[in-house]
């Protein structure tokens, strides 16, 4: 099991590696940064400067390991060269550093601490309203099975699945933001509970591809598990119909459920960066569109980061929890 | 096609919903522009805005069936045409997509190896991925992306589900007896390949395909929602939508119009390739 882990988190490293790389290539290499957030009207002098302060000038492999924080420090205007500027250190991701932004005059670090938890705001409102109405919808209509509350829902679902988040969501806001009034046309609110009322139509948008995925998954497991022999032993016995679909078949209908969570981390992240836009909610989804139009590679860099090592997390947990849940499951050693 | 499959087919009734949904699309994408004889790009202004700037309704000017869009082109044009732009993409995107893993899927699962196991493992990398963010930052760094270089660019990244199931499957028909019989035989590995494993495999590669289009339209269309996908002043029905939700308070219509054809081809895509499953593969 630890060795699983342990083999599990290696590639899970490997993995937002390879993907750091081809980012960081992409920024620095392909892209050019610095005429991007100078403007076409700066002079050769200020793209010089730029370049010196920012570590650019230096070969890529370099800055790259710089970035990592294995080679000293190349970036002139970061802390470490203001603290010491004969002998600057180290100013890397081992270090903690992420580089300074670009475009927004701060530490990458603390762009993002500031952008991270409105955007697991969002992801936890939203897993909750997957949750909430694709389980309970998925009972339903595996209680309800063949009835035109199953068929219809179901039907429901299967749109639900082809209706992308930029088609929902600017309904949404026209529906109940702007003819009903009922919710803030986009925005962050101020105060946790303002940003609980402006979050709920984005992550309610956010969550409706996923909770069409949950009810089709826990009406098939539910299906499934209500026909199997101790269910119909607990029948025997005389339990009331809830407790049999509660106790009995919830339990084990929910196991692939647990599985999709740890997926979900991933669509969340997708949906995310389309979701803020919509809503104009500051999160890392706004703030990653913002950083690559900008090419604030530094920023880029950041959020790919740590939007790659979610989604690696969320693979991970959701594989032990299964393991955990389910006493069939041995985890194996390939990493898929 | 084995005839027992088309059948199932056409008993499916939410299949030949898709089939009936993705026709009009396609129509519309690709018969529209010819029908329509206003360029999508030019702006009317004195006859499509009013004089507060408020973009006229559908059968208001004789000419302009829809009416004008935020910035008085019109309408009816740009859709026509941006289905036209957003299709394309997505069919040249899927295309290049089922070439490369069925060739992936097919050699891998045929081969085996360290050349397998070398190509999973960059499956797995790709599958891991932040695939928007990187695609967008791809298509952001291309300094004025032509059309073809976006689906390039979505072809490249997006083969991975359809190699591993292909992959599986070539496993599968390999172990068959015929196949060790046409080896037996003397048979070239090309001939066995297009021969036994293809025609195995390529069902399986139609129904996710299909899917994948409307995976490809999503994916398109919400670039273009970013404004990172298609440059304007093409249109695509991601940019429309973009641009209608601007106007949302006057003119509403001007983003349901993109979004409506939107759903209908995801949709559409999703019902067909759905039914095309159920009846390649009648026991899943």
């Amino acid at each position: 099991m630890i060795q699983y882990v342990i083999k599990r988190l290696g590639w899970a490293i490997f993995v937002v590696a390879v993907v750091a790389v081809l980012v960081f290539l992409l920024m620095n290499r392909v892209g050019a940064p610095a005429v991007a957030t100078l403007g076409p009207n700066a002079g050769p002098q200020q793209i010089q400067d730029f370049k010196r302060k920012n570590g650019l000038d230096q070969p890529l492999a370099v800055q790259f390991a710089a970035y990592l924080g294995v080679v000293p420090c190349v970036r002139q205007g970061s802390r470490a060269f203001k603290d010491h500027p004969d002998d600057p250190g180290y100013c890397g991701l081992l270090q903690g550093d992420l580089g300074d932004s670009f475009t927004h005059n701060e530490p990458v670090a603390r762009v993002i601490a500031h952008r991270l938890p409105r955007t697991l705001l969002l992801g936890v409102l939203a897993i909750f309203f997957e949750i909430f109405l694709g389980v309970s919808v998925g009972i339903l209509a595996a209680v309800k099975r063949n009835t035109w509350f199953d068929t219809g829902f179901m039907a429901t679902a299967f749109l639900g699945i082809s209706l992308p988040t930029y088609v929902t969501g600017p309904i949404f806001l026209l529906v109940f933001a702007f003819f009903f009034g009922w919710f803030p046309v986009g925005g962050y609110g101020e105060g946790f509970w303002d940003h609980v009322y402006h979050g709920i139509l984005p992550a309610f948008t956010l969550a409706i591809v996923g909770a069409a995925t949950y009810a089709r998954i826990t009406r098939s497991e539910m299906i499934e598990t209500l026909r199997s022999d101790y269910i119909r032993t607990a029948k025997a016995k005389g339990l009331g119909p809830s407790t049999i679909v509660v106790k009995h078949g919830l339990r084990n209908a929910l196991l692939p459920l647990v599985t999709l969570l740890g997926l979900d981390l991933s669509l969340l992240v997708a949906g995310a960066i389309i979701t803020e836009n919509i809503f104009a909610w500051p999160g890392m989804g706004a703030l990653a569109i913002q950083s690559i139009v900008g090419l604030d590679a530094p920023t880029v860099m950041g959020v790919v980061l740590v939007f790659s090592a979610m989604v690696q997390v969320g693979n991970l947990l959701a594989d032990l929890a299964i393991a955990a849940l389910d006493p069939r499951v041995r985890l194996g050693n390939e990493p898929s | 096609m084995d005839p027992r499959a088309f059948r199932r087919f056409k008993k499916n009734k939410g299949a030949l919903f898709g089939a009936f949904l993705v026709t009009i699309v396609l129509l519309v994408a690709f018969v529209g522009p010819f029908v329509s004889s206003q360029d999508p790009n030019e702006q009317y202004r004195t006859q499509l805005l009013t004089d507060e700037g408020v973009p006229r309704g559908p059968m208001v000017v004789p000419g302009h069936l829809l009416g004008g869009d935020t910035i008085g082109r019109d309408e009816l044009a740009r859709l026509l045409h941006g289905g036209a732009v957003s299709m394309q993409v997505a069919i040249f995107a899927t295309a290049l997509t089922v070439l490369i893993g069925l060739y992936v899927g097919v050699t891998s699962g045929f081969f085996g190896g360290l050349y397998d196991s070398v190509l999973m493992r960059l499956v797995d990398v790709l599958l891991s991925m932040p695939f928007l963010l990187v695609a967008i930052a791809i298509n952001r760094v291309v300094d004025n992306p032509a059309l073809s270089a976006l689906y390039v660019l979505l072809g490249l990244i997006s083969w991975t589900t359809l190699a591993r199931v292909t992959r599986a499957k070539t496993m599968q028909v390999r172990e068959m007896e015929y196949v060790q019989a046409a080896r037996a035989l003397g048979l070239s590995r090309t001939r066995i390949v297009f021969r036994h494993v293809l025609p195995n495999v390529l069902g399986p590669a139609i129904v996710i395909g299909t899917t994948l289009v409307a995976q490809m339209i999503i994916v398109e269309s919400a670039m273009s929602y970013l404004g990172l996908g298609v440059q304007p002043p093409r249109a695509s029905w991601g940019s429309m939508l973009r641009e209608g939700q601007e106007m949302m308070a006057h003119a509403p219509r001007l983003m349901l119009y993109p979004a409506a054809f939107i759903v209908m081809a995801v949709f559409g895509f999703n019902l067909l390739g759905e039914g095309l499953r159920d009846a390649f593969d009648p026991k899943d």
